[in-house]
């Protein structure tokens, strides 16, 4: 049995058994959805229709319904994109990161925040998808085979580099929460009494049978996708980054984007990762499960990136004026006091002055606290995007080219459409998949559990 | 020798068994079932009998027959017999002039498989050769589906036998009757017109012919009338001159802009010879915007200040106290006057009697007579006369007139007058290109054929004839007024008889007059008016005292007097320098808008809306004037664009604008009362940025800083880098590897800021080869104009660089205050369209390679190819890229506007160039149709392709040349002399993008 030091919180409360953590994480899927899931559901399918509708007529009139213009091509689209694409990065840095660092504290956590993660990553795929002008040629992007000649696509172009990017982050993330999985749809299979859900879960499950050697290759799977999934916890930020980075606009032609990025994402990941557990261990009781050291971990978390983000926010200010180029002076200068300050500003406080709260162990154990500032910092990175975007093309070299935008009830209707998206999927998948990783946490009860632990201290470690 | 080989279908056959020869002896293989078919008695006993099958053969026979007579005709077919002058695929050019109504040049019109396609330039050393906006946008007023298709008699449709013979009623009942029979048209300078119309007279004694212009200058006509016994204005010759001083003359716009805009230009090369322009103006003009001093001035401050100037010029006219900063700066000018020895000449603008006498003396006295301003040699363009328009009015009024012939112009929508009056004639008919404004209210109005489709001549200038010969049979069921009027005096001649005849009666070979679209003739000069009566008119001029309160200066945009104001090439195309497009309004100056609380304000989505005002002259009202701030305005006057506010015209003109002819003030200026009415106008601008920010976009230098520093190292240096290894250039400090563009063409092109004028003849030229989508105000307005080439126009700013550092101003306020424009700000155009990169940043980003590098120096762009994720247009530097928002030609939103959605405009289109598809990004190709074709041909001629043989559309419709267009690989080009000026600069040089377009510097002869 493995030691660990009474110093250590525990990780699960109460006085828990093995079966009680499978009644626990079971319960939410062999019970009647409450009303509040059926209203909560309503609510995010209609927001979800309406984005199904705002993209059919994107398609079928044209992006012209959108509210660009000749100056900015790209708005709220590439905004959406990288603020989902953003929120997806957390999930796959609890589960792998985490893992490889053996921070047991994840366990109760990397479940749904991998789930949140190819979630938004669908969402944030939609985008750059949809942004084109002939959708029905998306497929031209790939570098397949084709009767066109010898047309192959441009690899000098960081967009076909966000293709292979996101993809590969989908498809690991898939793999790797699909394999986490297969234990708990196991377990799930075995309590079923309705045999069509039991026939569901037993396709799901592949059949698993709980043999010592089953365990020992899921461990070792688990580890291998987890050394795969860290890079790409750095690479796909980095790459999305370089749209930016890579073009001659000032304000997107800044070398510190990928790390400025990734910090960004990890900061807005582990915001909406303080959302949704916050939802989820109140909605279905799992406070003992998602403790309060869970919640001020991540806080502690959203602090430190904060405060990257903020460095990285002023470091970009002090190059523009340090380089000298009147372009990208201007375009700072604009960004903090233009047309857009208030975007700007926004940003600036959301981002990087409300996380200093959380240097207040008072504050950041507060739910209600946490709660609003995982809110606040949504927004402020959302607010990021679209500074970088909108405010550095908006005025660019030629003051003859200026412009400004405005987005139509299209954009918003997108935008609108893909949060209840990703809420109509969160919340199936809440009603359906065991949203803790059950499996794995029974593995720590006897040495983190609270009545366990208490019983160490006791009695000693000895027996 | 015959072959012995024998062929055989089976191998039966070959073997000749027993079955083949059986089935060689049955014709069938098997037994027809003849005995079946005979037994059936059904059959035999049906009703249909032998008649019967005739009649059904006989009826189907000729339904068929009748069905496939009836098949319309989608498909277009190819010749059966080709004519020899065609080749598809190969464009025909003819000679002929253009003229609406307003305008007249000489030009190349290109045709292909029969359709008038594009209006080039005519031949060089014509009169007024060269096209502006509106001669180059003719050719789609000619596929306006509004046009009239056939005679309409009484509101009905009818034939031209018909309405003929109803005029010819009417005009015999007049001459029985004792009334008048009046042809009311504009300005005719056509000699055959001329010859038919004094056929007219000889058959009715009771026959008037009123001339008048839409935008008069009758009374400055008036004038040379008296001085040189033609009504005709002298030609103003800017070749011999050194100093152009134009009080309120938009001369670079109006009746023989293109040949004063080409030239200026040409006067305008910097050198120590430079031509030097004064303008004293109220409205910010497009020629005041290229003036090296440009001093504001009220119209009712004109006759003033000529007067101040004629008196210092030793004659002696009325005094009137002006302002001093007025008399301080007329003073410096009467000395540059005096300077320029004879070498100068005064325009000016409007039609003030009394400013076209001191003008005139001005002229004399400055002995500008017979060197710039050639009172021998007239130019007839403009005849049209006031006071008989005015007398024809009373007469109509009077009841006076029993038949009235409307041929070719507008009279109730230019005078508001008419609307009243044309009821009193008896019998009134319009020939007209549609049921406009006066025709409406006519008996009868019939088509009369568009320029494209009609022959006629002219004698635009003394020594000048031209010859119009038709491009194109007559779309609808139209006929000439030659014609017209040929058939009312008993003359059955065609009117291509009519004007070869005239052809040849002044000794010209018809053929080659045709071919040449037109010859020197001897006709039409005259002695010229003496110095001396000239100057003596300065006395008998009457000087007022300038008008304290507002005053208005009408003035003409591309959309001119409103002809072609159903043509949307000429909305689209943007104000030179307002920037506006698909409105006119009133030009206001901050200081009056504030105090009159006229408001202009930039939306969220960077849409502009103005303030609306009521604006009074007299008893006549115009409501809902929108309201545009005009940095250059003089305080305590407004502008207004003429052609405006037509409310029969067709689906483009109807209902926009206003109408400023319903003021009924026909000398150009007048003083008026504002006031602000409610609500907010929604204007559609294409450029909200209006100063260059500091920032080095278009390089200026003094002409005195050019002439002391010849190299350009003060005044055009390159940016450098600083390097590991250096300061180094863009071009050496360099992370790509650079493209071949030693082997064969590369393509080069040079834009020279000093001869630009920013007319936009090039923007429309550029349009209709390219066939760029027309979008409409809406679309403009949310900023997603199509334009692949655009005028930028930058105003000075009181903010500066060096200012904010010697005062000590912080970033923040002074990029603010840079943003402003100043009160009399100085202007420059400068044409933008893809620069073509040779490190362009659009390649590298397309995810799917559709914008390409061309071994010519030339970035492509694969319509095909593309998927429209516009990140080319975000990283483009200098923003040239236009997205396709919509389906332009399918979708309703732009039924109204847009050529290619209409039947007729659609033949318009350029059959060289692809027309967009909803979804992908477009832009400037260099017309490379035109270099491919250029290629070939010199590939098939087999030698090598010779610079000037081609040139771009923008670089070929440019009267003042400012476009050069070339192979800098080809020694003796004209564009590698000009890479090699001293004042060649790259667009941000800085951003390394290696750009195959160059400017060169603009030099102000400041």
């Amino acid at each position: 049995m493995h030691y660990e030091s009474p110093v250590r919180q525990p990780l699960i409360l109460g006085d828990k058994s093995y079966n009680q953590i499978t009644e626990d994480v079971v319960r939410p899927i062999e019970n009647a959805a409450p009303r509040s899931w059926w209203v909560v559901f309503s609510i995010a399918l209609v927001m979800f229709l309406w984005g199904v509708g705002s993209l059919a007529y994107t398609v079928g009139t044209g992006i012209g319904v959108w509210g660009l213009n000749k100056t900015v091509g790209w708005a709220w689209d590439i905004t959406n994109f990288v603020w989902w694409v953003g929120i997806g990065h957390a999930g796959t840095l609890i589960s792998a990161v985490l893992l490889l660092f053996r921070q047991r504290w994840r366990m109760a956590i990397n479940r749904s925040a991998e789930a949140m993660t190819i979630f938004s990553v669908i969402q944030a795929g939609l985008f750059p998808v949809f942004h084109m002008g002939r959708v029905w040629m998306a497929y031209w992007v790939l570098p397949i085979p084709n009767q066109f000649g010898s047309l192959w696509v441009n690899f000098n172009s960081p967009l076909l580099w966000d293709v292979f990017a996101i993809s590969t982050y989908l498809t690991v993330s898939v793999v790797f929460w699909y394999v986490g999985l297969i234990p708990d749809f196991a377990m799930v299979r075995d309590r079923a009494v309705n045999p069509v859900q039991k026939h569901i879960y037993k396709v799901l499950s592949f059949g698993w049978g709980g043999k010592a050697k089953a365990w020992q290759r899921f461990e070792e799977v688990s580890l291998v996708l987890a050394g795969l999934a860290t890079p790409l916890v750095l690479s796909v930020h980095t790459i999305v980054s370089m749209d930016f980075a890579t073009s001659v606009i000032p304000g997107w032609h800044t070398t510190i984007f990928p790390p400025y990025f990734v910090a960004g994402a990890i900061f807005s990941g582990f915001a909406m990762v303080q959302t949704l557990l916050l939802i989820v261990r109140k909605v279905f009781k799992m406070e003992d499960y998602i403790t309060i050291q869970h919640i001020e971990m991540m806080n502690i978390i959203i602090m430190v990136t904060g405060s990257i983000v903020g460095v990285a926010y002023i470091t970009e200010l002090f190059i523009a004026w340090y380089s000298g180029v009147e372009y990208e002076q201007y375009a700072f200068l604009n960004r903090a006091t233009g047309p857009y300050w208030w975007a700007y500003w926004s940003m600036m406080t959301c981002n990087v002055f409300s996380p200093q709260f959380m240097w207040f162990k008072k504050l950041r154990t507060n739910l209600v606290f946490t709660f609003v500032i995982s809110i606040v910092v949504n927004i402020g990175m959302w607010f990021e995007r679209f500074v970088i975007i909108v405010t550095s093309l908006h005025r660019d070299y030629l003051p003859s080219s200026w412009s400004m935008f405005s987005p139509s009830f299209v954009d918003v209707g997108i935008f609108v459409g893909t949060i209840g998206f990703f809420f109509v999927l969160f919340l199936l998948y809440a009603r359906t998949f065991p949203v803790i990783a059950q499996a794995e946490l029974k593995t720590i009860l006897k040495t983190s559990g609270e009545a366990q632990k208490k019983h160490h201290s006791d009695h000693g470690a000895h027996h | 020798m015959a072959s012995n080989k024998v062929y055989w279908k089976s191998f039966d056959q070959l073997a000749n068994t027993e079955v083949s020869q059986r089935l060689a002896e049955n014709e069938f293989a098997q037994d027809i079932p003849a005995d079946v078919f005979l037994a059936d008695e059904r059959s035999m006993e049906a009703q249909t009998s032998r008649r019967d099958f005739l009649k059904f053969l006989g009826f189907s026979t000729a339904a068929a027959t009748l069905a496939a007579c009836e098949q319309p005709i989608i498909e277009s077919v190819p010749y059966v017999v080709k004519p020899d002058s065609l080749t598809p695929g190969v464009p025909s050019f003819y000679a002929t002039a253009y003229t609406d109504g307003q305008d007249y040049a000489s030009v190349l019109v290109k045709t292909r498989e029969g359709r008038p396609i594009k209006v080039e330039p005519g031949d060089a050393g014509r009169f007024n050769r060269g096209t502006n906006a509106r001669a180059q946008a003719s050719v789609l007023s000619l596929y306006d589906s509004a046009r009239l298709r056939g005679p309409i008699l009484n509101g009905k449709d009818s034939d031209w036998a018909t309405v003929e013979a109803s005029l010819k009623k009417a005009a015999d009942a007049a001459l029985a009757q004792g009334t008048q029979f009046v042809l009311l048209t504009s300005s005719v300078f056509s000699p055959s017109l001329q010859a038919a119309i004094e056929r007219l007279r000889q058959s009715y004694a009771n026959f008037q012919h009123v001339e008048f212009d839409a935008i008069s200058q009758s009374n400055t006509l008036d004038v040379w009338e008296a001085l040189t016994g033609v009504r005709a204005l002298p030609t103003v010759d800017l070749t011999a001159a050194k100093l152009v001083l134009s009080f309120g003359s938009d001369f670079l716009s109006g009746a023989t802009a293109q040949q004063l805009s080409s030239d200026y230009a040409a006067r305008r090369k910097p050198g120590g010879d430079m031509l030097r322009h004064v303008e004293f103006e109220s409205n910010l003009s497009l020629t005041g915007s290229n003036a090296d001093k440009r001093v504001k001035i009220k119209p009712s401050e004109v006759a003033g200040s000529l007067a101040f100037l004629v008196n210092e010029l030793g004659g002696s006219a009325a005094k009137v106290a002006l302002r001093d900063d007025l008399s301080k700066a007329l003073k410096s000018v009467a000395g540059e006057l005096k300077a320029a020895n004879g070498k100068s000449v005064v325009l000016v603008g409007g039609d003030d009697a009394n400013a076209a006498k001191l003008a005139a003396a001005l002229n004399a006295l400055t002995g500008a007579f017979g060197t710039t301003l050639r009172t021998d040699k007239p130019v007839y363009i403009r005849r049209g006369n006031e006071a008989r328009v005015a007398n024809l009015v009373a007469d109509l009024n009077a009841k006076r007139v029993g038949a009235l012939l409307v041929a070719g112009t507008n009279p109730v929508y230019f005078r508001p007058d008419f609307e009243k009056a044309i009821k009193g004639a008896k019998f009134s008919m319009s020939l007209t290109d549609r049921m406009d404004e006066t025709a409406v209210l006519c008996s009868a109005a019939a088509p009369m054929p568009h320029y494209l489709e009609a022959w006629a001549d002219y004698r635009p200038v003394a020594g000048e004839y031209t010859v119009a010969q038709p491009t194109i049979k007559n779309l609808f069921n139209s006929k000439s007024v030659l014609e017209v009027l040929g058939g009312l005096s008993g003359d059955a001649r065609s009117a291509k008889d009519q004007v070869a005849a005239l052809a040849t009666s002044f000794g010209l070979n018809w053929n080659q007059t045709v071919h040449d679209g037109g010859a020197a003739v001897t006709s039409g000069a005259v002695s010229g008016a003496a110095a001396g009566a000239a100057a003596a008119l300065a006395a008998s001029a009457k000087v007022a005292k300038p008008v304290a309160g507002m005053e208005l200066a009408m003035y003409e945009n591309a959309v001119g007097a409103g002809y072609q104001a159903n043509n949307p090439w000429l909305h689209e195309l943007p104000d030179p320098v307002t920037r506006l497009t698909w409105d006119n309004y009133l030009t206001i100056a901050a200081a009056d808008a504030l105090a009159l609380g006229f408001e202009n304000e930039t939306n969220s989505d960077g849409s502009l809306d103005g303030s609306y005002a009521t604006v009074k002259v007299g008893k006549r009202v115009l409501e809902n004037v929108p309201v545009f701030i005009q940095p250059g305005q003089t305080a305590g006057t407004v502008g207004l664009a003429y052609g405006y506010g037509r409310t029969s015209a067709g689906k483009v003109a109807d209902d926009m604008g206003v109408n400023a002819y319903a003021l009924g003030v026909t000398t150009g200026a007048v003083a008026v009362e504002i006031a602000k009415a409610d609500g907010m106008h929604e204007f559609a601008t294409v450029q909200l940025g209006n100063t260059m920010m500091g920032r080095r976009i278009v390089n200026e230098v003094t002409l005195a800083d050019f002439i002391a520093d010849p190299s350009g190292s003060s005044w055009n240096e390159k940016p450098t880098f600083h390097t590991i290894d250096g300061h180094k250039t863009s071009e050496e400090a360099n992370l790509w590897a650079n493209h071949d563009h030693e082997t064969m063409h590369m393509w080069n092109m040079s834009i020279d800021l000093n001869s630009c004028t920013g007319c936009g003849a090039c923007v429309v030229a550029c349009h209709i080869e390219n066939n760029v989508p027309v979008v409409g105000k809406q679309e403009i307005r949310n900023l997603r104009d199509m334009h692949w080439l655009r005028i930028d126009r930058y105003y000075s700013s009181d903010m500066s660089k060096e200012r904010a550092a010697e005062e000590n101003i912080g970033g923040i306020e002074m990029y603010a205050k840079m943003e402003e424009p100043s009160e009399s700000p100085a202007v420059v155009f400068q044409p933008v369209m893809c620069q073509h990169c040779n490190h362009a940043p659009c390649e590298t980003v397309c995810p799917v390679g559709a914008t390409v590098h061309s071994r010519e120096g030339l970035n492509h762009m694969a319509y095909n190819r593309c998927i429209g994720t516009r990140y080319c247009a975000n990283n483009c530097p200098y923003k040239v890229r236009r997205f396709n928002w919509f389906n332009y030609m399918a979708n309703e939103q732009f039924a109204d506007v847009n050529p290619s959605q209409d039947d007729y405009g659609r033949m318009v289109l350029n059959p060289d160039v692809t027309v967009r598809s909803r979804g992908v990004m477009e832009k400037c190709t260099m017309c490379i149709q035109r270099v491919q074709y250029a290629k070939l041909e010199a590939k098939k001629a087999g030698q090598p392709l010779a610079d000037g043989t081609f040139t771009v559309a923008c670089a070929e419709a440019c009267d003042s040349g400012a476009i050069t267009f070339g192979d800098v690989n080809n020694a003796k080009s004209a564009v590698r002399a000009a890479k090699a000026d001293a004042r060649a600069y790259h667009l941000l040089e800085e951003v390394g993008t290696q750009p195959s377009v160059f400017y060169l510097t603009k030099v102000r002869n400041a």
